[in-house]
């Protein structure tokens, strides 16, 4: 867990360019990894930077092509490795990455189409991507995020959704190739949809997630809790949450709650001391008309527990707040730092 | 002062060329709206009339001016007196991309001339608008600056504010902030007694905010020399924080963060305003200070009446 915190979020530069330094890239990537792969311009970067630097979805309009690897850190040691852009028909500039990067466990491809591009292209360098991986890692779980789907309408999402789904398939069958592991994500980084992405392709890298999915289960029914999510507060990606069916509008509710969350504590950010680790055993409750609360619990410097439930429940509080502390050691104790 | 309990309507002109911005920071003042949600916004046709409950006893008669020139000629012609009569504020709003400035003057001439024969006890602010144009901030500093220096030779009867703002960061509310502090009425009382309070409660810093529009009306803090700026993005997060409430079908209500350095409270107070707390000293348990909230609120609501 080096380097994790306000200055590691960022990415750090890895590899040089020229052909003799993807040879050793499998060995040097992290265990756990996300690979951000996808034709030139398709919004990779752009994503990154949203979620891990905090830029302002309008600013990345102008950026600037990938031209090297670079590594973005998470918790527990995820890694997530953005990679220049692909293009298959342009032989002359790719220089493919060696196969060994697909390899392992804990090894997940996030592959970004421009829902407004060249489809048949994006396609063609998804399958030759594919078909590279599979024979390397045929378990890959590929994630595939078809972005900038902020210009379309509700109705058109839905298509350009079935419509790439079906061409995969197709092609996949047609190819013998495992679509098992595939998965598909409408995304825009104008939209909170970005993280809940990125969540659900980084909780399956997540160590012990089965665990920790146990303890926050047990969590939020000993404490009648109506949802419990484990939140990486940097990236507010969430790591874990408790496995009841989920609202799709209250993971959008949770991150909009982290967000007000760091914009009132930005207000006594004078009041730290300087040689901080970040762990002080924050506890910030947010009162909501109609009887709803949320409670967040610092679990360590960048993790925070999230549960919401009614006002009845939680009245409770110094209960809760028990129970929150006998979770939050848990946690600490499976996910080592 | 016995005013107290006289419910004042104060009007309030809002003025500018067409696609200002005028109507856009109304909606994000006045209404639960985000910068991105003005983009729906559409020309504003004549005059809109709207009527704010601001702080209780103050009821703010906002009159948005549509900046078409056929409605402009209007009212400096014909209807005059009906718009600059009686006026208690005047807010003028400059494009910053704006073509022709000195027609734009000009046009700020006009309305002071009339602001003068009708209500020569107006207090006029100038904004200038749509700063997120200028990256650079001392570029900033320096645009407002030269329009704060032509402006002070063109209406040295009213002495305008001059303030840069921006509907896409706290500017904006900082300008509103400073604008209705000098509307409130018994706002020495309302500052003298927040500073008691806090000085009682053994707080850091208090700050009230209004309740619907969460504008700061005032704030006292341990260390005198804290800048307005640092409570507005708070203004603006909460907004933003309500607008999401909206997806659990619900309304904020108050939030509370305590960890071993501070604890903060933002609780709604009096029936039109919210009041901020925090407090540094770890002597004071956050149940104290909440219970002195909840005995300060009565004497607080007396005061607003």
């Amino acid at each position: 867990m080096n380097g994790y915190g306000q200055d590691g979020a960022g990415p750090t530069e890895s590899g040089s360019p020229g052909y003799g330094s993807t040879d050793k890239l499998g060995e040097q990537l992290a265990e756990r990894r996300v690979l951000f792969m996808g034709p030139p311009g398709s919004g990779k970067t752009s994503i990154l930077s949203v979620v891990f630097e905090d830029t302002v979805a309008y600013d990345t309009l102008g950026m600037m092509p990938t031209q090297q690897q670079a590594a973005y850190q998470m918790v527990a040691g995820i890694t997530i490795y953005d990679f220049p852009g692909i293009d298959y028909y342009s032989e002359t500039q790719y220089n493919p990455p060696n196969p060994a990067i697909y390899e392992g466990d804990y090894t997940s491809l996030v592959f970004v189409i421009d829902s407004q591009g060249d489809f048949q292209n994006s396609l063609a360098t998804l399958f030759s991507v594919i078909r590279t991986a599979q024979a390397v890692n045929p378990q890959l779980p590929i994630n595939i995020f078809i972005n900038k789907v902020d210009s379309l309408s509700e109705e058109l999402k839905q298509d350009v959704h079935q419509d790439m789904q079906q061409q995969v398939w197709k092609t996949m069958r047609y190819e013998n190739l495992n679509s098992a592991y595939v998965q598909f994500f409408l995304t825009t980084i104008f939209h909170d949809d970005i993280r809940e992405a990125l969540s659900r392709v980084v909780q399956r890298l997540v160590p012990n997630h089965s665990s920790l999915e146990t303890i926050l289960n047990s969590f939020c029914s000993k404490s009648s809790l109506d949802k419990v999510f484990l939140f990486d507060v940097t990236t507010k990606i969430y790591l874990a949450m408790d496995s009841s069916p989920t609202d799709p509008q209250i993971f959008r509710f949770a991150f909009e709650t982290l967000k007000a969350m760091d914009d009132v504590s930005q207000l006594c950010i004078e009041y730290l001391p300087p040689s901080d680790d970040g762990m002080m055993s924050q506890k910030v409750t947010f009162d909501l008309e109609g009887s709803i609360r949320v409670f967040v619990y610092q679990v360590n410097s960048y993790l925070s527990l999230l549960c919401v439930g009614s006002t009845q429940v939680i009245r409770q509080k110094s209960l809760l707040e028990f129970n929150g502390s006998k979770v939050a050691k848990a946690i600490r104790q499976i996910l080592p730092s | 002062m016995n005013g107290l309990s006289i419910s004042t309507k104060k009007k309030l002109v809002i003025m500018g060329r067409s696609g200002a911005g005028k109507t856009s920071m109304r909606w994000l003042i006045f209404s639960n709206y985000t910068a991105n949600d003005t983009r729906r916004l559409g020309a504003t046709i004549d005059v809109e009339h709207s009527m704010v409950n601001f702080m209780g006893d103050l009821n703010l008669n906002i009159w948005d001016c549509g900046g078409q020139h056929k409605y402009l000629d209007n009212y400096l012609n014909e209807q005059r007196e009906n718009i600059f009569g009686n006026v208690e504020v005047l807010i003028y709003v400059f494009d910053l991309e704006t073509t022709n400035k000195e027609s734009e003057y000009q046009l700020y001439d006009d309305c002071l001339r009339n602001l003068a024969v009708f209500s020569p006890t107006a207090k006029v602010y100038c904004l200038v608008h749509k700063m997120d144009k200028i990256p650079e901030p001392e570029q900033k500093e320096l645009t407002v600056e030269s329009y704060r220096r032509a402006l002070a030779k063109r209406s040295e009867m009213f002495q305008p504010d001059v303030f840069g703002t921006s509907i896409w960061d706290h500017t904006l509310y900082r300008a509103w902030s400073r604008i209705v502090y000098k509307l409130v009425p018994n706002m020495e009382i309302i500052e003298r007694h927040l500073s008691n309070f806090r000085r009682l409660s053994d707080a850091t810093e208090v700050v009230l905010f209004e309740r619907e529009t969460f504008l700061v009306v005032c704030y006292t803090a341990a260390d005198a020399d804290v800048p307005l700026d640092k409570y507005m993005h708070i203004s603006q997060g909460i907004k933003s924080y309500r607008n999401a409430c909206v997806h659990v079908q619900s309304r904020f209500q108050s939030v509370e963060v305590s960890n071993k350095f501070y604890s903060m409270f933002i609780e709604p107070f009096t029936k039109s305003t919210y009041i901020l707390v925090i407090t540094t000293d770890p002597e004071v348990e956050p149940a104290v200070t909440k219970a002195n909230i909840t005995a300060a609120r009565p004497h607080f609501s007396d005061l607003a009446r």
